[in-house]
């Protein structure tokens, strides 16, 4: 079984950000492998453990990413591509789902794991659109996940319970973080991770043009706010009967709820 | 002259990537398993056989030990990094890992042959059996020229006796080092290091001490009587321990310093996290100079310590002189620590001062690190002589 795990470097969510004029600022020093991601990483280890075979990871980012390659190949992937981006700013994730679907054209694998989502956007595209391009099978928010008579069986988290899917390979399946606790890398791990290979490729190796990616982004990003802070809730004070009438005025014309 | 020419930069800050990896594991290793359930063991003084089994399965127990021992095979600057992440939440058991690794295992790999080593390095790296070691008596401390303990030379055997006081994995370890002398008239060249292995016919340990802080490690004294030591045990070469003992020591105040600037890095976020939630006179007390300087100050001096320490650490791992660095390291940590913990309950007021709080374990963890490896004072007799030629 061949698994391809793709997983996203993200800022640490423990690291101080700042919105300025409407622009983020962060630590970029302080970067991290997405929770998410590393829950799929985590699945897939367990499954190639019980069933055989290997996990590839693939990531796009600049060339610091290479550290959040490392970071899985400790926890015990046997590979790493690193689709070299400098700049990711510019993409959404329609074009991180474009760059990915031009990798896996190119490669073989029994499914591909995918966060269902990533802690630094929380947009939770990048799978979806990923199975759609590759024209795969495709459930989303997993829970669980087992594989039987060539097929992925997926618990996955809906609205009002959890539903079990069968998916043919090659299929695409996102993870929640509620999935299980990923790894720690051991020392041992973090040695042999230094001798793993890790594939280097550029978007023009794949045939993507990320100038125009970025240009003709689908999405345009407008600026940042800060979350407003909560307003004071209303102190009544007085007779009771005061109060009970101040607070009944307010329900029924201010509020609108009687 | 071309740029590659160049002398390469000797003077870098930058943790290695494999250093930022081996952080980040501890780190998380240390939030999940060890931080939640410290102030227990504090208060029940049991030493955490499961955690301690757990870090030997994450090769924790032998980080700059030979692969070919088992170990992982890193650098002391690791070793450093990952005992300042223990000690930041559980300063016990960073002692344990210290202790194991750079006493015993270190004298092991410092001073065994070939066959010691694969018998007995490979056994403390991979967790299989705890180190201690033992220099300490009731009437020696750091002046080793008054042990009393003896080993005798009988055959194809050593005959000890005597007895070891503070010995940190006494009761839990299975392997030991234990200095004796093998010729009085010799003094200090008449010292020589020996393996023992717990169950030896004659070979004992006393009840765990009952101490100020450090509860959850495990401390207390040794008993020879008339234990029959194999020859293939001596460690290195006759009237060398002493010697050797001077070597470990300077590595274990690496450690020493490296504990201390986890507990400390523990007093400063707590204060941190203390001044900004706690309300007085209708602003968190974090707003107020007062308190604002004494973080400050301990911030400064923390990061002063960690350079100290760090900087012998990769003297260390350069295979460079580190005597003084070492000694430097460990004096200023120890000390900067407990002036740390003292302002952490400061800041805490009458709550820093009961057991709801992590910061007065903090303060009676940090006392040991002034006294053990060497007390201050003995820290300013060795650069006494270093600095003053």
């Amino acid at each position: 079984m061949k698994l391809s795990v793709c997983i996203k470097q993200v800022p640490d969510v423990s690291a101080p950000i700042s919105i300025k004029d409407g622009t983020l600022s962060q630590d970029s020093d302080r970067m991290v492998l997405d929770a998410y991601s590393a829950s799929a990483v985590e699945e897939a280890l367990v499954l190639t453990e019980k069933h055989g075979g290997e996990v590839q990871v693939v990531l796009v980012g600049p060339e610091k990413a290479k550290e959040t390659i490392r970071k899985a190949l400790a926890m015990g992937a046997a590979s790493g591509v690193h689709i070299q981006v400098d700049d990711i700013s510019g993409l959404d994730s329609s074009a991180f789902a474009e760059i990915l679907a031009a990798w896996h054209k190119k490669s073989e694998y029994d499914a591909i794991l995918t966060g269902k989502q990533s802690q630094d956007t929380d947009a939770g595209l990048t799978g979806g659109m990923l199975a759609w391009s590759l024209e795969l099978p495709f459930a989303a928010n997993a829970v669980g996940l087992e594989f039987e008579n060539g097929s992925f069986i997926v618990k996955r988290q809906g609205d009002s319970g959890q539903e079990m899917v069968e998916l043919k390979a090659p299929c695409l399946i996102t993870c929640s973080n509620d999935m299980n606790d990923p790894r720690i890398p051991s020392l041992k791990g973090i040695m042999q991770s230094k001798r793993k290979p890790v594939e280097t490729v550029t978007p023009a190796d794949l045939g993507v043009d990320i100038a125009s990616l970025s240009s003709d982004s689908k999405t345009e990003r407008t600026g940042f706010k800060e979350v407003p802070g909560r307003e004071p809730g209303k102190k009544f004070e007085g007779e009771a009967e005061e109060m009970v009438s101040n607070l009944m005025n307010l329900l029924e014309n201010e509020a609108k709820v009687l | 002259m071309s740029i590659e020419t160049l002398a390469p930069p000797t003077l870098g800050f930058d943790l290695s990537q494999d250093q930022q990896l081996i952080k980040e594991s501890i780190r998380d290793f240390v939030e999940q398993r060890v931080a939640p359930t410290v102030m227990e063991r504090d208060e029940s003084c049991e030493f955490p056989h499961d955690i301690v089994s757990e870090l030997a399965d994450m090769n924790m127990l032998g980080i700059y030990h030979d692969e070919k021992y088992g170990g992982a095979g890193f650098d002391t600057v690791s070793f450093a990094i990952v005992l300042e992440e223990i000690a930041r939440w559980d300063a016990s058991l960073a002692l344990t890992v210290a202790s194991h690794t750079s006493l015993c295992s270190a004298h092991i790999a410092l001073a065994g042959n070939e066959e010691q080593k694969m018998k007995y390095l490979s056994q403390l790296t991979t967790g299989e059996k705890l180190g201690a070691w033992a220099l300490t008596e009731p009437g020696s401390g750091s002046d080793a020229s008054n042990m009393k303990t003896t080993a005798v030379r009988d055959g194809d055997n050593w005959i000890l006796n005597g007895a070891k006081i503070f010995i940190t994995q006494g009761s839990v370890g299975g392997i030991f080092v234990v200095l004796a002398v093998t010729d009085r008239e010799q003094g200090a060249k008449g010292v020589t290091a020996f393996i023992l292995e717990e169950g030896m016919k004659g070979f004992s340990h006393g009840p765990k001490l009952k101490k100020l802080g450090m509860n959850s490690s495990d401390t207390c004294e040794i008993y020879m009587e008339d234990v029959v030591v194999p020859a293939e045990n001596q460690l290195g070469e006759l009237g060398h321990g002493f010697i050797d003992t001077m070597k470990i020591l300077d590595g274990g105040r690496i450690g020493i310093g490296s504990i201390a600037v986890g507990i400390a890095r523990g007093a400063f976020e707590e204060s941190k996290k203390y001044a900004m939630e706690r309300s007085q006179f209708g602003r968190p007390i974090g707003q107020n100079q007062a308190i604002q300087w004494k973080i400050v100050d301990m911030g400064v001096n923390i990061d002063a310590a960690r350079l100290l320490v760090q900087r012998a650490a990769w003297l260390k791992d350069n295979d460079r002189p580190y005597t003084k660095e070492a000694s430097m390291a460990k004096l200023f940590s120890s000390e900067m620590c407990t002036q740390a913990c003292l302002e952490a309950i400061q800041i805490h007021g009458g709550y820093g001062y009961t057991k709801e709080y992590h910061v007065e374990r903090f303060l009676r963890d940090a006392k040991l690190l002034e006294i053990g490896e060497g007390t201050s004072e003995v820290q300013r007799m060795v650069l006494a002589r270093q600095l003053i030629k």
